[in-house]
């Protein structure tokens, strides 16, 4: 189920534009991307040094790979995430479900398989961009970015808690369009929720209203924070002040709260009739 | 020994998530099927057959009621290794052609991959889609996705095969075919439980029939028993009726139709049957044969849809 789920997942046609997008990415850096030997401190892309940058104190390498890192995730947010936020659902369709369900598969066996599939196919075509990336810097650039490389690890978790919440919206709603917009609704909230000090907050200054928000924070995957996070591990951008050194904490909270809302989802599918 | 034994097994659908008030589906349906027998479960739309189906297979949970299935009780994963399933309305994935499909649900039942191949290509070829292995299956007609569902409902050599509605939208040649491989799977030992509307198919290959209405056993049966009118008689003539026993015969007061040479007559018990011999035989009119008057399944169901809708 699992590698069947992950071959239906590439198969997304959200998800083969995105592995396109990729390419001509990969294919720009590859063919534009260069270091003078002359110049060791210059960058040029398609001829145009990336001198300037350096000259207002970024770190042109750390600047260009955030740039990537932070295109590829809003590209396999559109493009991925939300392809394959339909795949719980379309497994729980008539005449589908009766098959899977009548195999001898248990039924948190059949999920998990199908979620951790799901988040598998974006996995791949998020480690295919990064590798690429990575490798186009190293080779052209000469500079061998392991935090770029780490970030990976980052994003992938960030991906495999985010489908916990698609997973549990695709049980309840049945629905692929629900789910997605779901989805894209949580994403909002998560980056909402991060930030609710300077804006939930100032809705309703309810002491109640304020910690069900801290509720909702913790009970709910990070989203947005850990996204932050695998940022940080490439480099700091000096233009954000006083901004935040990377951190594990909302990747442990979310490890509570993305077990939670699996654990939550195999009790629902258990006691379903299908 | 049976191959599936249900106990009063009951089922209520709950209307929607919020509401308490409960849909009865079943309503303790007691029903034994005997190893290596074709069994059929008829009865009209909502009676409840995909129902019981789903909860022998843990599709759906019984609100009460057990059961027992190849000597495991639901719920089993073991007893699902066992099954094969061909629902109604099946859906397979259309990127998939028909090796992968067939490959896909043999993985689902453990088997392993070395002898799968083999397997799928033998199934596809009796079932009459080898020429279409390569083909995705989003390409295929309604009888060819049932015959996809067929191979796929064998992959595992199951001990006990349901089918939903196996010949829905194949062609009569098809058909036929797919009766010649149920009873030739039964010949080999399988357990085929059936659930169809065609009701000549059930009578043509089933040994025994449960008719449920309303979630309800109505009648359990050999298709003989069901299709044999007890008390109904044909007997052929070897020489027209006289006036005299014509006579005779009305007095008797019993329902009697005299078609072509046959008489059909309706007795209460087998002394009004002597009596008709009797009356028969002094009028001189020889009797070439005697036979209890059957009827289609077809009309026996339609018998007692009438009774139990008008009840």
């Amino acid at each position: 189920m699992f590698r069947f789920t992950v071959v239906e997942a590439m198969r997304r046609g959200t998800l083969v534009f995105y592995f396109a997008i990729s390419n001509i990415v990969l294919l720009l850096l590859a063919l534009g991307i260069s270091h003078p030997v002359n110049e060791p401190d210059i960058i040029t892309i398609f001829g145009k040094p990336l001198a300037r940058l350096s000259q207002i104190g970024l770190n042109v390498v750390d600047f260009l790979l955030i740039q990537l890192h932070s295109l590829s995730i809003f590209w396999i947010m559109i493009f991925g995430m939300f392809g394959v936020a339909g795949l719980i659902p379309s497994m729980l369709e008539k005449g589908t479900i009766d098959l899977f369900l009548s195999k001898p598969l248990a039924r948190a066996e059949l999920l998990m398989a199908r979620a951790l599939g799901a988040v598998s196919g974006i996995a791949l075509n998020l480690i295919y961009f990064f590798l690429g990336v990575w490798l186009i810097f190293g080779l052209k650039v000469g500079v061998w970015h392991s935090g770029f490389l780490s970030s990976i690890i980052y994003v992938v978790y960030a991906f495999v808690c985010f489908f916990s919440v698609v997973t549990f919206v695709g049980l309840i709603t049945k629905s692929a369009g629900f789910t997605i917009m779901l989805a894209f609704v949580f994403s909002i909230i998560s980056w909402g929720l991060e930030v609710r000090e300077n804006g939930l907050y100032k809705i309703w200054d309810n002491v109640v209203y304020h910690r069900f928000l801290d509720a909702l924070y913790y009970l709910t995957p990070q989203l947005n924070a850990m996204l932050e996070n695998s940022t940080r591990v490439i480099g700091k951008l000096p233009y954000i002040p006083n901004a935040p050194d990377f951190t594990f904490m909302p990747f442990v909270y979310s490890f509570f709260s993305t077990c939670l809302l699996y654990l939550l989802s195999i009790w629902y599918f258990s006691r379903q009739d299908y | 020994m049976e191959a599936i034994q249900t106990i009063e097994l009951t089922k209520h659908y709950r209307s929607s998530a919020f509401k308490r008030n409960n849909i009865p589906a079943l309503e303790k349906v007691s029903i034994s099927v005997e190893e290596g027998e074709i069994f059929g479960l008829l009865g009209p739309n909502g009676a409840g057959k995909t129902t019981f189906v789903k909860l022998i297979l843990s599709i759906v949970h019984p609100t009460s009621g057990t059961a027992t299935v190849l000597g495991y009780p639901l719920g089993k994963r073991v007893l699902k290794e066992h099954c094969g399933y061909l629902p109604e309305n099946h859906r397979y994935p259309g990127f998939l052609n028909a090796l992968d499909t067939l490959l896909l649900f043999g993985r689902l039942n453990n088997l392993q991959k070395e002898d799968l191949t083999s397997k799928a290509f033998s199934l596809l070829e009796l079932v009459g889609l080898k020429d279409w292995a390569k083909v995705k299956t989003k390409k295929y007609s309604k009888g060819m996705l049932q015959r996809l569902g067929l191979a796929q409902a064998l992959i595992n050599d199951p001990k006990l095969l349901f089918l939903d509605e196996p010949t829905d939208g194949v062609d009569p040649i098809g058909r036929k075919e797919i009766r010649d491989l149920l009873l030739n799977l039964k010949a080999q030992g399988t357990t085929i439980f059936l659930n169809s509307h065609l009701l000549s198919e059930v009578e043509m290959i089933c040994d025994r029939v449960t008719i449920l209405n309303k979630g309800k056993v109505v009648r359990t049966g050999t298709i003989a028993e069901l299709t044999t009118q007890k008390l109904a008689y044909i007997i052929q003539l070897s020489s027209p009726l006289t006036q005299v026993s014509r006579e005779q015969l009305q007095q008797t007061n019993l329902p009697i139709e005299y078609q072509d040479s046959n008489l059909i007559v309706s007795v209460h018990d087998k002394s009004d049957l002597n009596t008709i011999i009797d009356i028969l035989r002094a009028s001189g009119i020889g009797i070439e044969s005697m036979n209890q008057q059957k009827t289609s399944l077809e009309d026996y169901f339609m018998q007692i849809m009438k009774g139990e809708n008008s009840l």
